[in-house]
């Protein structure tokens, strides 16, 4: 890698300060040193946000919970408010990498994570994402690609608590200068399906400090399929989160991760309506066919889209 | 012997105390490291190293040749640089200037067959000549056979991914080459290395006391050695040059691929009598060189294992632009048998007939008939093959079974033993343990032959000051290395026997015996015989999985696994070796394969994380049946029983879906695709059961 300053910093603010155009947030450094290895990304200066009191806190005073953007993916799977109450959350986390890589990934770091893109992430290319001319992937070896893109890019987003959080409605708060804002999942994503270069919609300099999320859901669940049993990414992952009081269904929303820049929204007027009976999760599946572009190798990834939204919705149900 | 032995060096190596070829700091070390071409093909027209060797913290750079030359994939040398930090070398292989003109490259078998296809060398043609075989009269057996059933089969690049990385630690100095090599073979490092820099022998010494890890592709000090000697020499320091995983995926060989079109006939009562094979395959951009350990091309043993009267097979190498094969763990077998075990399951469901019937109908082995029915039975194959077809739901249960047949004897090794006043005992042998556990079977043939414990054993390998042994390849080396010490220990006692006084010196006899040495220790030396070895083994395995119809994932429930390997010395350890072979055969049948991209030629999975290994929550139950036959002596079992997992899985699989697997590995979209749930697909190879 290249050289870099390193800073610590003690406070949100702190951290705000000192950063600039070419710094980069260090939290558990599993993204950004594997890229500052690669010459992928070379920051002029490395801010460390670990030491940040509270950052790792997770508040659940309220009926918004409150997690810090430093709390461990680890502590997220093991929690137990969460395991008691969104374990759908805990679900997702104990999919993340393995139990090294869950000790010190953060929150934060999973949702803010580069593209996994073979093409991007290899040394000897610069792909479209990279500032290059061409997306290697859209001709070339896709199976791990987007189904649904809104740019030339097709690198899908891989944060697995990015599609549950985003069934739950959670909220990312970011200090951007001296503001702090509110964004949602879509909208922490969403310059990622128009911008081939973009990873997400975080400018330089911005911090995500915590996340919040309603507990109104009471009803949710997460699934995955991956190649392999443990310490694999998803080659599809599926969250759904609804309000439930005997046969009454609310707010139901159903995301798919690694289909598309960002999790993946299936809509449908059924689940407006709060219909979850089988004929009504049967045509929410069948919706997403329609919809896709598969390109040479990833099409499989329709049919392990559908099946997943069947069995969670099932699951949520029974 | 026969019984369970921990390892001998077990608590070295987890304690850290182990030290391996990266371990070795001999004063003054400079990290080597080693710039690759980036692109599949081209032409270096030159070479500047001066911005490198102008940086701080280098003290060598060295071109991989002279330019003008041509690189022909992705991941071959350009140049090295020796420095005194890690981050100092990358530093300099990012400054060394390469001009270099790109060529036209291929990187796909298929379009490399093509006539119009760029050339890998400009003056040959990519398609090597066949190598074709015939037995009988394959027209009549086709014609007259009461069934014929074919197919399509494919297997991927498989990389040998050793946990330990190839590399060495090589000091050069006017006095002769020191070198901790990484290897399977420490006097072909040495020979190695005598050639390319024309040391003598006896000047040059080699050491691997541990090793992590390797499947046939670590025999010579490799290209990195030569380069890390000549930054040596020209550094005046010694160089450790360990490869990255980055490196390990492009340049250091692999199993080659293989695509076999295969027609199989038969009698109605099951005797084959047909069998017909057009095959090729890539062994990267060239079958061997000389630190490939012999890759031996793309080809492979067929007709696999079964006697059939009439068979036609014809077998082609296709060159394109990617690193090239080395021999990996039992050269050519897995992907003899995935095609062969797949195209006899075929013809059981035509024929209506019991896989494991069909085979023991045509297995000309005593010894794997009788390890069909052992397997069979507890396996529990007979309800379970019939159960499988029939299972309900979205998850499928299905199984399989698959042979194998390897070689496997011993070879002329040599060993010392020296039996100490004090009693103690210290074997010497100039061999090396892949992580076998070969110390602890010298130990315990050692202790066997004084009525010791084996604990009471020191052994010493893998230096080639030690009395020569072979290379660790073709799993040879149990049964050299135990003949040699064996030999060695009955002399050592024969002559304690005498120089006691004491007619039988072993057991509870043996301090009063050594006492009687008062000065003068026993020293004897023993080689390899006939008779003590033996070679020739099969093997037999049996797969249960899971496979999710609607996902297309699949689970390995259970193996088991009865394999001969005549006389069992260390329970433990072979079943352990077992235990390895089977996770390396899931490997190859689910996850492990080498993606090339044919628009810029390069390797898109050099790394742990798209690049998938088995991993623990992947591995089922395992259950090995190792038959022990002392009458047979030592023979090694390295390489058979990772052969037939891979057949045995994909069997598996087929039986559970209903659909023939054709292509390796198993991953969900090909699950899928068998299925025909791909959007706009539709399968096309239907199984004798669809």
């Amino acid at each position: 890698m290249q050289n870099f300053e390193y800073a610590t910093a003690r406070s949100v603010d702190g951290a705000i300060q000192s950063s600039t155009s070419e710094s980069r947030f260090l939290a558990g450094g599993i993204d950004l040193l594997g890229e500052m290895k690669e010459y992928i990304t070379s920051p002029k200066r490395i801010i460390d946000i670990k030491l940040i009191p509270d950052l790792d806190r997770i508040d659940t005073s309220t009926s918004i919970w409150k997690l810090g953007a430093n709390v461990t993916i680890a502590e997220i799977a093991k929690n137990e408010r969460i395991l008691a109450t969104l374990p759908s959350l805990a679900e997702a986390a104990s999919e993340v990498g393995s139990p090294q890589i869950r000790n010190v990934a953060t929150l934060g770091g999973n949702l803010a994570q580069h593209s996994r893109c073979w093409y991007y992430r290899h040394r000897d290319l610069r792909c479209l994402k990279r500032g290059g001319s061409t997306c290697y992937a859209r001709d070339g070896e896709n199976k791990y690609h987007s189904l649904f893109s809104g740019n030339p890019c097709i690198s899908p987003v891989v944060s697995n608590l990015a599609v549950i959080l985003a069934a739950l409605n959670a909220r990312v708060n970011v200090r951007r200068g001296d503001k702090e804002i509110g964004l949602t999942i879509g909208e922490l994503y969403s310059d990622a399906w128009n911008n081939p270069l973009a990873h997400n919609s975080l400018l330089p300099g911005d911090l995500i400090a915590h996340v919040e999320i309603p507990t109104q859901k009471n009803r949710s669940t997460y699934l995955q399929v991956s190649e392999k049993d443990a310490f694999d990414w998803a080659l599809v992952s599926c969250a759904v989160a609804g309000r439930n009081s005997g046969d009454q269904w609310a707010d139901v929303s159903i995301f798919l991760g690694a289909v598309a820049p960002i999790p993946f929204r299936v809509e449908s007027p059924l689940l407006e309506r709060g219909d979850l009976s089988r004929e009504a999760i049967e045509s929410i599946a069948e919706s997403v066919v329609s919809k896709a572009t598969p390109m040479a190798h990833n099409g499989y990834k329709v049919p392990i889209a559908q099946v997943l939204i069947r069995r969670a919705l099932a699951r949520i149900v029974s | 012997m026969g019984k369970d032995h921990l390892r001998y060096d077990g608590p070295a190596k987890v304690s850290g105390g182990a030290k391996y070829a990266s371990d070795a700091q001999p004063g003054g070390w400079l990290y080597g490291m080693i710039l690759r071409s980036p692109w599949p093909a081209a032409r270096i027209r030159a070479i500047d190293l001066r911005p490198a060797l102008s940086l701080p913290g280098i003290r060598a750079a060295v071109t991989a040749n002279d330019p003008p030359f041509t690189v022909r994939y992705c991941g071959e040398e350009l140049a090295a640089v020796a420095a005194l930090s890690k981050q100092s070398g990358l530093d300099a292989l990012r400054a060394i200037k390469v001009d270099a003109d790109l060529l036209p490259f291929v990187v796909k078998e298929e379009a490399a067959l093509r006539d119009t296809s760029p050339r890998v060398f400009e003056n040959l043609p990519n398609a090597g000549e066949p190598r074709e075989m015939q037995t009988g009269d394959v027209n009549s057996a086709f014609g007259t056979s009461y069934k014929t059933v074919e197919g399509f089969f494919q297997t991927q690049v498989q990389l040998h991914q050793c946990l330990e990385t190839h590399g060495n630690t090589i000091q050069v100095t006017p006095e002769g080459i020191t070198c901790w090599a990484s290897t399977q073979g420490i006097s072909s490092v040495r020979d190695s290395l005598v050639d390319s820099t024309g040391v003598p022998v006896d000047k040059v010494h080699v050491m691997s006391e541990f090793m992590g890890g390797g499947f046939g592709s670590k025999y010579g000090a490799g290209i990195e050695g030569g380069l890390a000697a000549r930054l040596s020499k020209e550094a005046h320091l010694p160089v450790r040059l360990m490869l990255t995983r980055f490196d390990e995926a492009l340049a250091v060989g692999n199993r080659p691929s293989s695509f076999q079109k295969v027609r199989l006939s038969a009698n109605k009562d099951g005797t084959l009598v047909g069998y017909e094979l057009e095959a090729f395959g890539t062994a990267g951009y060239a079958s061997g060189g000389t630190t490939a350990g012999g890759g031996g091309g793309a080809g492979f043993p067929a007709p696999y294992i079964y006697r059939i009267p009439s068979t036609r097979v014809r077998q082609t190498t296709v060159a394109i632009n990617a690193g090239s094969a080395r021999a990996m763990r039992a050269p050519g077998h897995p992907q003899a048998s995935f095609g062969m075990e797949s195209i006899l399951d075929e013809m059981a469901l035509a024929l209506g007939m019991d896989p494991v019937e069909l085979r023991i109908k045509n297995d000309p082995s005593e010894i794997r008939r009788q390890q069909y029915k052992i397997a069979a039975e507890r396996f529990g194959w007979n309800a379970r093959y019939r159960f499988a077809a029939s299972s309900e739901g979205p998850v499928k249960i299905g199984v399989g079974c698959a042979g194998a047949t390897w070689g496997g004897g011993g070879h002329g090794s040599e060993a010392e033993v020296r039996i100490n006043p004090d009693g103690s005992v210290e074997v010497r042998c100039g061999t090396q343990d892949l992580g076998t556990g070969t110390k602890t079977l010298i130990a315990i043939v050692a202790a066997e032959v004084f009525g010791l414990e084996p604990a009471a054993i020191s052994v010493s390998i893998g230096d080639t000051t030690f009395p020569p042994s072979g290379g660790s390849g073709g799993s040879t080396t149990a049964a050299s290395v135990a003949p040699a010490v064996f030999d060695a220990c009955q002399s050592a006692l024969a002559d304690l026997t005498s120089a006691s006084g004491i007619s039988d010196p072993t057991g509870l006899n043996w301090r009063a015996a050594t006492a009687r040495l008062r000065i003068n220790p026993v020293v004897a030396r023993g080689r390899w015989k006939e008779g003590l070895s033996s070679r020739g083994v099969g093997g037999v395995q049996m797969a249960e999985v899971e496979v999710d119809a609607e996902t297309g994932f699949v689970r390995v429930k259970r193996i088991v696994c009865v394999q001969d390997c005549g006389l069992v010395v260390n329970r433990l350890a072979s079943i352990s070796q077992i235990n390895g072979g089977i996770i390396m055969g899931i490997g190859f049948a689910l996850y492990e394969e080498r993606i090339l991209d044919d628009q810029t030629g390069i390797v898109l999975n050099p790394n742990f994380e798209t690049y998938k290994l088995p991993g623990a929550a992947d591995v089922p139950e395992i259950d090995v049946i190792l038959q022990d036959m002392p009458e047979r002596g030592v023979i090694g079992i390295g390489e058979p029983v990772t052969i037939p997992t891979a057949a045995a899985i994909a069997n598996a699989v087929s039986n559970a879906i209903g659909k023939r697997v054709t292509r390796l590995p198993i991953t969900p979209p090909r699950v899928l695709g068998l299925l025909g749930k791909l959007p706009g697909i539709q399968s096309t190879y239907k199984s004798g059961t669809g």
